[in-house]
């Protein structure tokens, strides 16, 4: 089967790993003169990608154009027949869109020293031998072009990537670092990354700010916080921008006819399938996600063009490979009080992961009140709604429900039904018939493996679902998050699994005649791959009939990783990777 | 104690009214404080947040006359402008100077003047708000700019 990629970026490689694993001719356009997309802007995440697209790069099967441009599409039998600007044709069965993201361009705040994430990321390069002469203090403000009238989607990775460019620049220097946010959206084990900057004397201020007043020394911002307006001058500010979809998917839509939403991105009629037949979309063509997720969901792509399109059958979503649990249900409380207060906020960083999964039930939950009448109250220290979330936000915010932002350092504390929010300058008491907090649902969150609890960021990006060799992670006890994942994540595991399953693995081997059973490689073994075994054995110093029960060392095929630090540490020299 | 909070927020939901625009318009806010940022008035060293008047009108709390957005909010706009949301801050406080009754003659003029013929009509404007604009505006202002275009009394000489 020949299958088209359209867009070279991250999702579109990760869906061409698929496709080659399944043995399909897959072809890869790219409209740029190198593939890498919005990944390959990125200085500290370019070496991942190429890497990433090394591992593919000379297979037979695989045909990358660059700087090619679709001119028309014509579909016979099944068959699309592209056309490229260069006259060529490309006749493809399935098509995969994953034309990524395209960032927001703040033309009119841009300035000299006032400059886009993506700009800052190339002055703070590792490449750039020296950092700019001025650069005492820099500023970063959140949600520039996002979260607005005119483009009301959540980004979901400005956060994120504003906290990894704290990182990098506290790797290179010491400057003073402010960040002005709405909201920080983080995903899983990065609020431990904001809490360490915190205590390492990054500030955060939950205020925003578009007063920016640029001279040749630096910029002057006001910004209005613990009820007085301050100004203070940077040296740099940072504008984190949104990303917006790709401007080319409006005629990409029109040659192949699938169609878009009211946001431009596209429409996703089932899991990762447009509505057109033999047309799948992956990554940043679907909604605005990090990397990580775009190459869940270009495994997810590859895996659906090659499967046909049908969604995988109940025999293989039940296979036992996944783990799965089912989501707790969060039930609307009911009772005779006329008005109620969510509290979404928490002390323990370890359970601010799950901000997203409870801001969406007591979002669900405070409409539902309101429904029924009642007076809503929502005290929110961190309202985590990414991409299409930010939408039911924006409406429960439209229906009535009144959302109180908490500023930094501001302490509610609870006395039966009233909260008392206390702040540096402001101090006020709200009387609820009921009250629901955070912390009443950390129940659900105790004692149970999520995989991004245990996986680190980059484990996670390159390996999304993977817990271990037989054990696959798909929905809430991968990440407890919004219920059109699962689907996409069950595809993105089943991916995940093709590529595992032909890797070439050489285990050692035992030569169980001369194994001693000394349990000496069982000690140097770091993954805890070698038991020892108590077998029957013929011991020959005693004559050829006289059998006893001795320990040999046996490895786990799951655990081993094939290091070889068992084989050298044998001091009878009985294992070996034969193969070698 | 109650009843007081009741009245409070029947009285916010009648300023919404006043202002001309849905509930929703106004509480979409995502209070990011972006109009205290840009706000005129904090450009006289007096710290206000216009988020805040939004936030105390859908909390149910009184306003006050001496609030300072309503005592010297110049309807800029500015606030509106760079608000991600749009959202019309100065028709807020509009309402809240009628409903409080701290408008002038001459905006009831003006106003009264559109309501009646869709336009400013001068001379209905000028004859119902003559006395304001001569005592407030135009008299008291005189010696100073008088004083402006560089124009003094003469003074009395004594000659030796």
């Amino acid at each position: 089967m020949n299958i088209l990629i359209v867009g070279g970026g991250i999702s579109g490689i990760s869906a061409a790993k698929v496709a080659l694993k399944g043995n399909h001719n897959v072809t890869i356009l790219e409209c740029a003169a190198e593939p890498g997309g919005l990944m390959e802007k990125i200085a500290n995440c370019r070496v991942g990608f190429k890497t990433f697209f090394d591992e593919i790069r000379h297979d037979p099967k695989l045909t990358v154009i660059k700087g090619g441009k679709i001119i028309g599409v014509e579909k016979r039998d099944g068959m699309f027949e592209v056309k490229l600007e260069s006259g060529n044709s490309i006749y493809a069965d399935r098509v995969i869109v994953a034309t990524g993201l395209s960032p927001f361009d703040p033309k009119e705040i841009k300035g000299k020293r006032i400059i886009t994430s993506l700009e800052y990321d190339a002055l703070i390069d590792q490449r750039n031998e020296e950092l700019p002469a001025q650069f005492g203090k820099v500023a970063f403000v959140l949600c520039i072009g996002s979260r607005s009238k005119e483009y009301p989607l959540c980004s979901s990775v400005c956060c994120s990537y504003t906290i990894r460019e704290i990182k990098w620049t506290l790797q290179r220097a010491k400057p003073e670092i402010t960040v002005f946010y709405n909201d920080l959206r983080f995903f899983g084990q990065e609020f431990y990354m904001e809490k360490a900057f915190r205590d390492a004397g990054v500030t955060f201020v939950r205020a925003n700010s578009r007063y920016f007043e640029e001279d040749e020394k630096g910029v002057s911002v006001r910004y209005f916080t613990g009820g007085e307006l301050k100004e203070e001058r940077f040296d740099y500010v940072v504008l984190s921008i949104g990303l917006r979809p790709n401007p080319q998917l409006v005629p990409l839509s029109k040659l192949f006819g699938f169609s878009l939403n009211g946001f431009g991105f596209v429409k996703e009629e089932a899991p990762l399938r447009t509505d057109v037949e033999g047309v799948y979309v992956s990554g940043g063509a679907l909604e605005p996600m990090s990397i990580k997720d775009a190459i869940l969901t270009g495994f997810g792509a590859g895996m659906i063009a090659i499967r046909n399109g049908d969604f995988p059958s109940e025999a293989i979503r039940n296979d036992e490979r996944f783990y799965r649990e089912p989501e707790p249900e969060i039930t609307t409380p009911d009772g005779n009080f006329s008005s109620c207060l969510f509290y979404l906020g928490t002390e323990d960083t370890g359970a601010r992961m799950f901000y997203e999964f409870v801001s969406a039930k007591f979002i669900a939950m405070a409409r539902d009140l309101k429904k029924a009448g009642k007076i809503v109250y929502v005290l929110t220290k961190n309202m985590v709604t990414p991409s299409y979330g930010e939408l039911v936000y924006e409406d429960a915010r439209r229906e009535g429900i009144v959302f109180i932002h908490l500023e930094e350092g501001e302490i509610v504390t609870f006395d039966g039904d009233q909260a008392r929010i206390t702040g540096l300058k402001r101090e006020f008491v709200l009387n609820a018939g009921k009250v629901i907090r955070f912390d009443d649902y950390a129940y659900l969150f105790k004692e149970k493996e999520f995989l991004s609890l245990y996986r680190s960021e980059p484990q996670l990006r390159w390996s999304p679902t993977k817990w271990g060799r037989k054990r696959y992670h798909v929905g809430f006890i991968r990440h407890p998050r919004a219920e059109r994942w699962e689907t996409r994540e069950i595809l993105g595991a089943l991916g995940e699994i093709l590529l595992d399953m032909e890797e070439e693995r050489v285990l050692p081997e035992v030569n169980e005649e001369r194994c001693s059973g000394c349990g000496s490689c069982k000690d140097a073994c770091p993954h805890d791959a070698i038991e020892m075994e108590i077998r029957e054995k013929q011991i020959a110093l005693f004559g050829p009939q006289v059998m006893s029960n001795v320990p040999i060392a046996r490895v786990k095929e799951d655990a081993c990783v094939g290091c070889g630090l068992c084989a050298s540490t044998c001091p009878s020299d009985v294992i070996h990777f034969n193969s070698v | 104690m109650q009843k007081i909070e009741k009245n409070c927020a029947l009285q916010n939901e009648k300023i919404i009214e006043l202002a001309g625009y849905k509930k929703e318009d106004f509480s979409v806010c995502l209070g990011c404080k972006i109009c205290a940022s840009v706000c005129t008035v904090n450009d006289l060293s007096i710290n206000t947040n216009p988020q805040e008047l939004l936030s105390s009108l859908f909390l149910g709390n009184t306003i006050e006359k001496d609030n300072p957005l309503v005592r010297y909010c110049t309807n800029c706009y500015r606030c509106t402008s760079a608000c991600p949301w749009k959202i019309r801050i100065p028709e807020v406080v509009r309402a809240l100077r009628e409903d409080l009754g701290i408008e002038s003659q001459f905006e009831k003029a003006f106003k009264g003047a559109i309501s009646i013929w869709g336009r400013v009509y001068e001379p209905y404007v000028f004859l119902m708000s003559a006395t304001f604009m001569l005592k407030e505006g135009y008299m008291q202002y005189m010696p100073k700019w008088l004083e402006y275009i560089s124009f003094h009394l003469p003074h009395k000489t004594k000659r030796r």
